[in-house]
């Protein structure tokens, strides 16, 4: 064999190991970070799940719209403490509707999803901003992403007075549709439909069985 | 205009066995085939495993005048075998609408639209959203009995699909992508017939202007 191919082919396999070497420090660094990213999304999920509470709390009912079957949404009264700031309110209400609908069955708000923020425009304009998750993880369809939105929509509108209509952004950010078919540019209605009679909690949980 | 919604690697929902984009194309060609039976022209927005963008879609139904456009979609939840007609819900500009006087969002007062006026393009659809409603009740009416356990009545919400087409436009819904791909194909035809009976009706009571 020539003496310029054995160089070659040297320093080929020079290359392939050092390739090899690198190659597992990337995959390490990269598993690293993807190990951190993930604690980093736990821990903040663990602080945005907490309730809120605020000094102005009084327990009284609210009317928290889940799942009553796998087409519509009704109300059902519970007993939480709200506060007198509507702000803080809202995501009072939010943070119930996401984190504990009666059943599993019930639920129209992915589970892992979270408020990153809450603001009232001065005419009445509510602004939530949800994490990704309520985007990736709504399935897509007409009805199933009307059933979330309506869920948010008429849970504010039912439980804090003088909110006029809702922008849903999804990380900061106004986003096309929420999972391919209900537009999110646009504003929601809110106090502008007339809404069903609340049922009670045991009443929701039975109605929520799947109707196929 | 009937528009197989989603395509390419919009997938849209998920069943076990079927994905949206594919369950809307073949409903697409049965519905087509029903309602050129009943003397209709039809065009499709797509044909195949293509993605036109909204606007794409929007345009191509655009270009006709005395058309309707039926987006046609698959839910991933509902009753197997339920059908909704959707039409488009606009929220009312907010300094027209005090609190206690705020029912009705879509009320553009359904008036002849000149034959020439300049119109956005972001919400092309409000000025026909009255005919638009009346069309997904004849059609929603003709689902109710075609398709037991379907709602009475049609639903406004805002599809992104029907923002800016500029003639009567609804999406129809079938549920869902989770029944059997047997299950969907037999509801092909009864849904073609169903809606040619309701753009029959529509057109017959005045159609679009």
């Amino acid at each position: 064999m020539p003496r310029g191919v054995k160089i070659a082919l040297g320093l080929l396999v020079l290359g392939l190991i050092v390739g090899l070497i690198s190659f597992r420090g990337i995959q390490r660094r990269v598993k690293r970070l993807a190990e951190s990213q993930t604690a980093d999304e736990k821990a903040r999920h663990e602080v945005l799940a907490q309730p809120i509470t605020t000094a102005s709390d009084v327990t009284q009912t609210a009317r928290i719209f889940w799942a009553a079957g796998s087409d519509r949404i009704a109300p059902v009264e519970v007993q939480l403490p709200l506060s007198a700031n509507p702000v803080e309110r809202c995501r009072q209400l939010l943070h119930e509707l996401t984190a504990n609908p009666p059943t599993s069955g019930q639920r129209t708000i992915p589970a892992d999803t979270t408020v990153l923020g809450f603001y009232i425009l001065p005419d009445g304009t509510a602004i939530a901003d949800f994490s990704d998750t309520l985007s990736s993880e709504t399935p897509s369809g007409i009805l199933s992403e009307e059933m979330v939105v309506n869920s948010i929509a008429r849970t504010l509108e039912s439980n804090v007075a003088g909110l006029r209509r809702l922008k849903i952004l999804i990380h900061g950010q106004e986003v096309d549709t929420l999972a391919g078919n209900v537009d999110l540019t646009g504003f929601f209605d809110l106090n502008s439909a007339p809404v069903a009679a609340p049922q009670t909690t045991a009443q929701a949980a039975s109605a929520a069985k799947p109707t196929h | 205009m009937i528009d197989p919604a989603h395509g390419g690697t919009d997938a849209g929902a998920h069943g076990d066995t079927s994905i949206e984009k594919d369950v809307v194309l073949q409903m697409a060609r049965s519905v087509r085939a029903a309602l050129e039976r009943q003397g209709f022209r039809v065009v499709l927005t797509r044909n195949d495993d293509s993605n036109p963008s909204y606007d794409d879609r929007a345009g191509i139904a655009n270009v006709y005048r005395d058309a309707v456009f039926v987006s046609l979609h698959a839910s991933s939840m509902g009753a197997v075998g339920t059908v909704r007609a959707y039409y488009m819900q606009f929220a009312a500009p907010i300094a027209a609408t005090p609190v206690a006087a705020s029912a009705a969002p879509n009320s553009a007062p359904e008036k002849p639209v000149p034959a020439v006026a300049l119109a956005s393009w972001e919400d092309a659809q409000r000025p026909y959203v009255v005919a638009s409603r009346r069309l997904a009740d004849q059609l929603q009416g003709e689902f109710a009995q075609a398709f037991s356990g379907s709602p009475p009545y049609s639903a406004g919400v805002p599809v992104r699909a029907l923002r800016s087409v500029t003639v009567p436009a609804v999406a129809v819904e079938v549920s869902s992508v989770s029944a059997t791909p047997d299950q969907l194909a037999a509801l092909g035809d009864p849904l073609g017939n169903a809606i040619a009976r309701a753009v029959e009706a529509f057109r017959q009571g005045g159609g679009g202007r």
